[in-house]
C-alpha cells in the first residue's frame, strides 16, 4: 500500500475529554454518590491458607448505622472467567492473605470501617502453599476440589490432584534431536517477581439491586462492562439483559480492571440493604492486597544453536506463581505456549506453560498479558545465546528473525501485512548507534571512572489474547445538523480509544472532526457489545467496525439520495458531509437533510432514521491443538524492539538511562500524540518492572509490601533523559486504514533491554527482576569476588 | 479511622503542656504525615488532638551568633529548606531536609516531628547529631534539656514521658571553615524513605564528626569511628579507608524490606568515601 | 432504634458528645462557613461538602499527590491535613484554576501537549505545576521534574506533562511582558 495522507488519520487531535479532565469535572464511579447510597467495607483474611472456624458478626450488625453484614454463609455464588473456582466471600477455607471473609454496608465509610473492626474471626491457621516448587510438589493442594472445578474445557488443561490450574504446551518437530544436532546448547533460569497495576483510581464499584425484579445496576471503574454482565449473570443465575453495566470516566486500569472484581459484593450487600445502591471502594492497601496482581514467573530455557547463530530448537518451563484464583491467570499462561519464544522462527520447540495456584493474591490481566514476563527470559536468553556464540546479538536476532515467508511457532505463516520486527530491531539499534558489545578492555577502562556505559536492544511480539469468535459492534447516528455521534463498546481509560474511533469515523464520513463525537461512557443496554477493552485489539478491530458502521449510513443515505436524484445509488459519492452525484455535482444533499428521511416539497416522505451499524468478528482463528499447540491463535501481531543507552554507577548500582527508543510497527498511526503517549507511559511502567518494582511476601505468605512507601513507582524524577516513541508504518491489509494495536507493547521486552544493557556495561548477566541498585552493587561486588 | 478524637489548638505554650497532662489519650499535632497515617491505618488511636502550631515559642526559626539556631516544633521541613541561612552554616541539615519526602509533604512535616517519630531511618536526625543537637521539652512540670544522643531508645521511641511536649530543637553556632554534607541513597529517584543517610561534618578544627541513619534501631552519632580518625590525617586516601572501616561500626537488622544488610553496609562506605571527598572538594574551594 | 445511653456498643463518638466544630475558609476565592466534625480531612471536606470532587484520594497517605490542593500559597496532600486544620486558610483546588469558562494557560497546554491520558492524576498535578510556576516562572526541566515529583502518573510517563509545563511557563512569562 502506499503512504496516504489523511485528512484525521495520522493527526494529532486533542482528546475531546481533555477539557473535562483539566477542569476536575470528569466524573469517575470514585466521585459518584447516588440518593440513599451506602458505603461498603470488607475483613481481609490474615493468612495465607486458614480455616474460618467462626465468625462472630453480631456487635458489627448491632452497631447504629450498619444495614447488612455478610459472611461467606451468605452467599455460595462461584464466579471465575476460566475456571470456575471463586467465592465472592470466602467460606470454609481462605485461600491468601487479603481474602474477603465478610462485608459491611454502612450509612458512612468511618462506619463501615469500625463495624468491619468490630467483626470477631476465629481462624485455624494451616501450612501454604507459598512458592512455584511448594506448588509443583502438591503435598497440599490450594483447590483441594480441583477435579472438581467447572472450567473452559479444550482450551485450558487443569491437572488433576494437583496445583496446576492449567497445563498448556506447543510440541512441534523434535526439539531433543535438534539439542543433540546443535553446536551450543544453552540453558537459563530467570525469575520475576509479582507486581501491581498501581491505577491511581483504586477499583470501585456501585452496585444497585431491584428487590421486586432483581434486576442489577452497576457502575464500575471497569475496562469490560460486558464482560461483567456475562459474568454476573452466570455467577447470579439470571438472564444477561437482567444486568446493566454503566462505566463512565476509569482512573487507569492497565488490565487489573479487566474482568470482574468488586461488582459482585457490591451487589450481594445491596441485594442485604434491600435494595439501597452500595459503593465499595478499595483502600490503596486493599488495591495491593485482595485485588489481584500480574503473576510471579519462572522460566527455565534451553535454546539449541548452531555455531553460525541459527536457532535450531528451543525448550522452556514457563511456571508462574498464580496465586490463589485463576481468574486471566491461565490465559496468560496460555499465551506463553505460542508467544512465548519471541519473534524468530525456530523449527523445533516444546514449551510447557503451567499456571500454578498458590496461597498468594492472586494474578490477572496485567499490560501485556504474560509478555513481559516471558519475554524478560526469552530476549535475555537471546543476548545470553549470542555471547555464547561470539556474536553480535543484533546480528544474531536479525539471522532468526520472522519474515514474510515464515512460519511461527504455532504454525502461522508471516506475511507483508503482519509487519516486520526486523524494521524495529533495525530502527532502534541505529535510534541508539549500536556497533556491537563493548569489549572487556573497554569495559575495564570505563570502572576505573566509577561509572560504566552499555547499550542494549531486545524485540517483541503480541497479538490479541483472546476468544477466536471475538466480536465488537457500533453504531451511528446523526442528527438534523448532520453531526454524528458514534456509539461503541470499548471504553476509554486513557488509552484514546474514544479520540481514536473519532478520527476513524471522520474519516469513513468524511465529516470535519468537530462534527463528529464519540459518546462518552459505556452502558450496556445502549451501547453495542464489545468483548473486552483488553488484548490492544480495540483499534483493530473497533475500529474496522466504526468504518463499517460509517460505511454503512452512508449507504442508507445514498440509497434515499438515489431517488431524489433519480439515478442509482452507485452513482453517488460522499465528502464534506454531503452525498453527491459525481458527474452532476450540484446535485447533493447533506447528511443532515437525509438523517431522518427525507421529506419532498409535496410532502412525501421517504427513507427514515439514519442508523449506521457495523461490527467486526475475528475471522480465520483456530483453536490450538491440546498437544502440538499448532492453530492460528493471532488476529494480528504488533512487533516491536527497544534500543537502550544507560550508564551504572559501579559503587551504588544506580542505573542512569540517557536514552530508550521504542519502534513498534503500527502499520498506520491512528493519532500521533495518543500513541506516543501510550509508547512512553508503556516504556516507564515497564521500567518501573525493570528497576524497582516487586511484591514481596514473608516466610508466612503475607504481603509485606501493600502501599506505596515500599512498592515503589516512577516518579517524574525517574524517568530516562530521553524516551524516543518510533512508529513503523507498514499497514496491516485488513486494518482500519492499516493499523495495528500498541497499547501493551510499549511494556514488553524493557526490562530485557535494560538487562542486556548491564551486560555490556558490566559483563554480567542477571537473571532475576528488579535490576534495582541494590541487586546490581551486590552483582558487582560478587563479581569483583569472583575475579 | 476509627479513632474520633477532638481538636484543640493551643496559643500558648502553658496552655499545651495542662491540656497535655490533663487529657490522656492525646496525640500531638504538628505536620500530621506521621501521625494521620498511623491514625489511618489504626495503628494509633486518641481521643484528643493538641494541634501545637499555634504556639508561640514552636514558631521560631532563629539564628543567634555565638550561641546557634533554634528550630521551632512547628517549622517545616521547606521552610529548612529555603532558609539560605542555614544552608551556608549547616549545610547537612538543609541537604537533608531537601531529600526528604515530596514537596507537599516537606510543607507539613516539621523537622521536630520527623526526630519526635523517631524512625531508624529518620533523615534529618543525623545532620542534628552532627551538630550536636539538644532537645527542648516541656512538660507541665517544668522543662528539660536532653543532648539528641540520648534522645532516641528504640525503634520509634523516645525519652518523651506521655505529657511531655518538644518545643524545639537547637544547634550551637559553629566556627567558619566548618562544613558538612549528608548524603543519602534510596531505592529510587524520586521520593522515597533511605536506605541509608549519612552526615558528615568537618569541624573548623578538621575534626571529622559522622552519624548515620537506618542501620540500626535508631540514628546513631558514630563516636567510637570518630575517635578512631581523630589522630589521622583527612586526606583523600583516608576517605577510601573511612569507606571500607564505617562498615564495622554498624549491625544493620536482616529482616528489613527495604534494604539487605549487606547493602546498607556496602552503600554506607560508599557514601561515607564519597562524602569525605566532597568535604575535602570543598575545603579546597 | 438503639437506645444510646444503654448500648455499649455504641458509636463512640456520638456517645462522647463530643462537638461539632466551626470551619471558616476561604476555598476558591468563595468564602465558606460549615460545622464539620473534627476527624475529617481536608480532602473529603472539599469532596464530600463542598462536591469539589475534582480533587481525588489515590492512597490516603501522602504518597500519590492525586489529592494536592494549593493551602496558603503552598501545595500540601489534603489527604494528610484535618479540614478544622484549614481554619481561615485561603485554598485553591483545579476548579479554581479556569476563571469565567476560560481554561488557565497551564490546562490549555496539558491539553495540547496530552499531559494526560485517564485523567485521574491531572487534578493534582495541575496543582503542584501551578504552585511550582507561582514561586519558579522559568524554572529547568530538572525543577520540574522535582516540582511534580510528588505526583504519581502510571499512564503518560511524565515526559508530556513536564513538555506542557515548561511550554506554560514560556507563555505565561510572555503574557506577563
Amino acid at each position: 500500500m502506499e503512504k496516504r495522507e489523511y485528512r484525521h488519520i495520522g493527526k494529532p487531535l486533542d482528546r475531546a475529554e481533555a477539557l473535562e479532565k483539566v477542569t476536575g469535572r470528569a466524573t469517575y464511579v470514585h466521585d459518584m454518590e447516588l440518593p440513599g447510597m451506602l458505603y461498603g467495607k470488607s475483613l481481609h483474611s490474615p493468612y495465607a491458607r486458614a480455616r474460618i472456624v467462626s465468625i462472630d458478626t453480631s456487635d458489627a450488625k448491632a452497631l447504629p448505622g450498619v444495614k447488612a453484614v455478610l459472611t461467606g454463609e451468605d452467599t455460595s455464588h462461584l464466579i471465575g472467567l476460566y475456571m470456575i473456582d471463586k467465592r465472592i466471600i470466602a467460606s470454609g477455607i481462605t485461600r491468601y492473605q487479603g481474602e474477603v471473609v465478610a462485608a459491611v454496608a454502612a450509612i458512612d465509610e468511618d462506619t463501615a470501617e469500625k463495624a468491619i473492626s468490630l467483626i470477631k474471626v476465629e481462624y485455624e491457621k494451616l501450612p501454604a502453599v507459598l512458592n512455584i516448587d511448594d506448588a509443583l510438589e502438591a503435598k497440599i493442594l490450594v483447590h483441594e476440589d480441583i477435579n472438581e472445578l467447572e472450567y473452559l474445557k479444550g482450551v485450558f488443561f487443569p491437572q488433576p490432584d494437583s496445583n496446576i490450574a492449567s497445563w498448556n504446551k506447543t510440541i512441534t518437530g523434535d526439539v531433543e534431536k535438534a539439542f543433540l544436532e546443535s553446536d551450543f546448547v544453552i540453558e537459563s533460569e530467570m525469575y520475576l517477581p509479582a507486581a501491581a497495576h498501581t491505577p491511581i483510581e483504586t477499583h470501585v464499584a456501585i452496585a444497585e439491586v431491584n428487590p421486586y425484579s432483581d434486576k442489577i445496576k452497576i457502575w464500575s471503574s471497569a475496562q469490560s462492562p460486558f464482560a461483567i454482565r456475562q459474568l454476573m449473570a452466570k455467577s447470579f443465575g439470571i438472564p444477561e439483559g437482567e444486568i446493566q453495566v454503566i462505566v463512565p470516566y476509569v482512573g487507569g486500569a492497565f488490565g487489573g480492571k479487566a474482568g470482574v472484581h468488586l461488582e459482585p459484593l457490591a451487589a450481594l450487600l445491596s441485594k442485604a440493604c434491600k435494595g439501597r445502591p452500595v459503593k465499595v471502594q478499595a483502600t490503596r492497601e486493599e488495591e495491593f492486597n485482595q485485588l489481584p496482581s500480574r503473576a510471579g514467573m519462572r522460566s527455565k530455557i534451553k535454546t539449541g544453536v548452531t555455531k553460525d547463530g541459527k536457532i535450531t530448537g528451543f525448550k522452556a518451563y514457563y511456571d508462574w506463581d498464580s496465586g490463589a484464583y485463576a481468574d486471566y491467570g491461565v490465559n496468560v499462561g496460555k499465551t506463553a505456549i505460542y508467544s512465548g519464544a519471541g519473534a524468530y522462527e525456530i523449527p523445533n520447540v516444546e514449551i510447557h506453560s503451567r499456571t500454578l495456584y498458590t496461597n498468594k493474591v492472586f494474578s490477572t490481566a496485567y499490560r501485556g498479558f504474560g509478555h513481559l514476563e516471558t519475554h524478560w527470559a526469552i530476549e535475555r536468553q537471546m543476548d545470553i545465546v549470542a555471547q555464547k556464540i561470539g556474536m553480535d546479538p543484533y546480528e544474531f536476532r536479525m539471522k532468526n528473525i520472522l519474515e514474510p515467508g515464515k512460519h511461527t511457532i504455532s504454525g502461522e505463516i508471516i506475511s507483508e501485512s503482519t509487519g516486520s520486527p526486523g524494521d524495529c530491531l533495525t530502527a532502534v539499534a541505529k535510534a541508539i548507534n549500536w556497533t556491537g558489545y563493548q569489549s572487556e578492555e573497554e569495559r575495564k577502562a570505563q570502572m576505573k571512572t566509577g561509572k560504566v556505559r552499555g547499550k542494549g536492544i531486545a524485540l517483541l511480539q503480541k497479538a490479541p489474547a483472546m476468544p477466536t469468535s471475538t466480536t465488537t459492534s457500533a453504531i451511528i447516528q446523526m442528527d438534523g445538523d448532520g453531526n454524528a455521534k458514534v456509539l461503541i463498546g470499548a471504553i476509554d481509560m486513557g488509552q484514546g480509544a474514544n479520540t481514536a474511533m473519532r478520527q476513524i469515523a471522520a474519516e469513513a464520513l468524511d465529516l470535519p472532526i468537530e462534527k463528529v463525537e464519540v459518546v462518552w461512557e459505556a452502558d450496556t443496554h445502549k451501547n453495542p457489545y464489545d468483548w473486552q477493552t483488553v488484548a490492544s485489539k480495540f483499534t483493530y478491530m473497533g475500529g474496522n467496525a466504526v468504518i463499517r458502521a460509517a460505511e454503512d449510513a452512508i449507504l442508507q443515505m445514498k440509497k434515499v439520495a438515489a431517488q431524489v436524484f433519480r439515478c442509482e445509488a452507485d452513482k453517488l459519492e460522499h465528502k464534506d458531509g454531503y452525498i453527491y452525484h459525481v458527474h452532476h455535482m450540484e446535485k447533493r444533499l447533506p447528511y443532515g437533510k437525509l438523517a431522518r428521511g427525507y421529506a419532498y416539497e409535496n410532502g412525501n416522505a421517504i427513507g427514515g432514521v439514519v442508523i449506521g451499524r457495523g461490527t467486526y468478528i475475528a475471522d480465520g482463528l483456530t483453536n490450538l491443538d491440546a498437544e502440538t499447540g499448532q492453530g492460528l491463535p493471532a488476529l494480528v501481531w504488533t512487533y516491536g524492539a527497544h534500543g537502550i543507552d544507560l550508564e551504572v554507577d559501579i559503587e551504588t548500582g544506580d542505573i542512569h538511562i540517557f536514552k530508550i527508543a521504542s519502534a513498534f510497527d503500527v502499520g498506520q498511526v491512528i493519532n500521533r500524540k495518543v500513541i506516543e503517549g501510550q509508547i512512553i507511559g508503556g516504556v516507564l511502567q515497564g521500567l518501573g518492572s525493570a528497576l524497582f518494582e516487586g511484591m514481596i511476601f514473608n516466610q508466612e505468605g503475607k504481603l509485606m509490601n501493600p502501599s506505596f512507601t515500599d512498592y515503589k513507582i516512577p516518579t517524574a524524577m525517574d524517568i530516562p533523559d530521553e524516551m524516543v516513541p518510533i512508529c513503523i508504518e507498514n499497514p496491516q491489509f485488513d486494518g482500519p486504514f492499516g493499523a495495528r494495536g500498541v497499547a501493551e507493547h510499549p511494556m514488553i521486552s524493557v526490562p530485557s533491554v535494560v538487562g542486556n544493557a548491564l551486560y555490556d556495561a558490566l559483563g554480567i548477566n542477571f537473571y532475576e527482576l528488579p535490576l534495582s541498585p541494590e541487586n546490581v552493587a551486590l552483582a558487582i561486588v560478587n563479581n569483583k569476588k569472583e575475579d | 479511622m476509627i479513632s474520633k478524637f477532638d481538636y484543640y489548638k493551643a496559643d500558648s505554650l502553658e496552655k499545651a503542656v495542662g491540656f497535655l497532662s490533663e487529657k490522656p489519650g492525646t496525640k500531638v499535632l504538628a505536620g500530621g504525615t506521621d501521625l494521620m497515617i498511623l491514625l489511618r491505618r489504626n495503628k494509633e488511636t486518641c481521643r484528643h488532638l493538641l494541634d501545637i502550631k499555634g504556639i508561640p515559642e514552636a514558631n521560631v526559626l532563629s539564628f543567634t551568633p555565638g550561641e546557634g539556631l533554634f528550630i521551632g516544633a512547628a517549622i517545616t521541613v521547606n521552610e529548612i529548606c529555603e532558609d539560605n541561612g542555614i544552608r551556608e552554616k549547616y549545610a547537612a541539615l538543609s541537604e537533608a531536609a531537601d531529600s526528604l519526602a515530596s514537596y507537599q509533604i516537606r510543607n507539613r512535616a516539621t523537622l521536630v516531628g520527623n526526630i519526635c517519630n523517631a524512625s531508624p531511618g529518620a533523615d534529618l536526625a543525623a545532620p542534628l547529631l552532627v551538630y550536636n543537637g539538644k532537645v527542648h521539652i516541656s512538660s507541665k512540670e517544668g522543662n528539660r534539656v536532653v543532648e539528641l544522643k540520648d534522645f532516641f531508645t528504640g525503634v520509634k521511641k523516645t525519652v518523651l514521658k506521655e505529657n511531655e511536649l518538644v518545643v524545639g530543637i537547637s544547634i550551637p553556632d559553629v566556627e567558619p571553615g566548618d562544613s558538612s554534607v549528608y548524603l543519602r541513597k534510596s531505592r529510587i529517584k524520586g521520593h522515597d524513605l533511605c536506605n541509608v543517610g549519612l552526615a558528615l561534618r568537618l569541624t573548623a578544627e578538621r575534626e571529622l564528626l559522622l552519624a548515620i541513619a537506618a542501620v540500626a534501631t535508631t540514628p546513631i552519632r558514630l563516636t567510637e569511628l570518630e575517635a578512631s580518625i581523630k589522630e589521622k590525617e583527612i586526606t583523600p586516601e583516608l576517605a577510601e579507608w573511612l569507606g571500607d572501616e564505617i562498615r564495622k561500626y554498624m549491625n544493620p537488622r536482616r529482616n528489613s524490606i527495604r534494604s539487605s544488610p549487606e547493602y546498607r553496609l556496602h552503600i554506607a562506605g560508599v557514601l561515607a568515601k564519597k562524602g569525605l571527598l566532597n568535604l575535602l572538594e570543598k575545603g579546597a574551594n | 432504634m438503639c437506645n444510646h445511653h444503654e448500648n455499649k456498643n455504641c458509636f463512640e463518638y456520638v456517645d462522647s458528645q463530643m462537638p461539632r466544630v466551626f470551619l471558616e475558609l476561604v476555598v476558591n476565592g468563595e468564602k465558606v462557613q460549615e460545622l464539620i466534625d473534627p476527624t475529617m480531612t481536608l480532602l473529603n471536606f472539599l469532596r464530600i461538602n463542598l462536591k469539589l470532587f475534582g480533587t481525588k484520594e489515590g492512597c490516603g497517605e501522602g504518597e500519590c499527590g492525586a489529592c494536592t490542593i494549593i493551602m496558603n500559597n503552598r501545595t500540601v496532600n489534603s489527604c494528610l491535613v484535618l479540614a478544622i486544620e484549614a481554619q481561615d486558610a485561603d485554598i485553591l483546588t483545579v476548579e479554581g484554576l479556569s476563571k469565567d469558562g476560560e481554561l488557565s494557560v497551564l490546562q490549555q497546554e496539558f491539553i495540547k501537549y496530552d499531559a494526560l491520558q485517564c485523567g485521574f492524576c491531572t487534578p493534582g498535578m495541575l496543582m503542584s505545576a501551578r504552585a511550582l510556576l507561582d514561586r519558579n516562572p522559568d524554572p529547568t526541566t530538572e525543577e520540574v521534574k522535582e516540582g511534580i515529583a510528588g505526583n504519581f502518573c502510571r499512564c503518560t510517563g511524565y515526559q508530556t506533562i513536564v513538555d506542557a509545563i515548561l511550554s506554560a511557563a514560556k507563555r505565561e512569562r510572555e503574557e506577563l511582558r
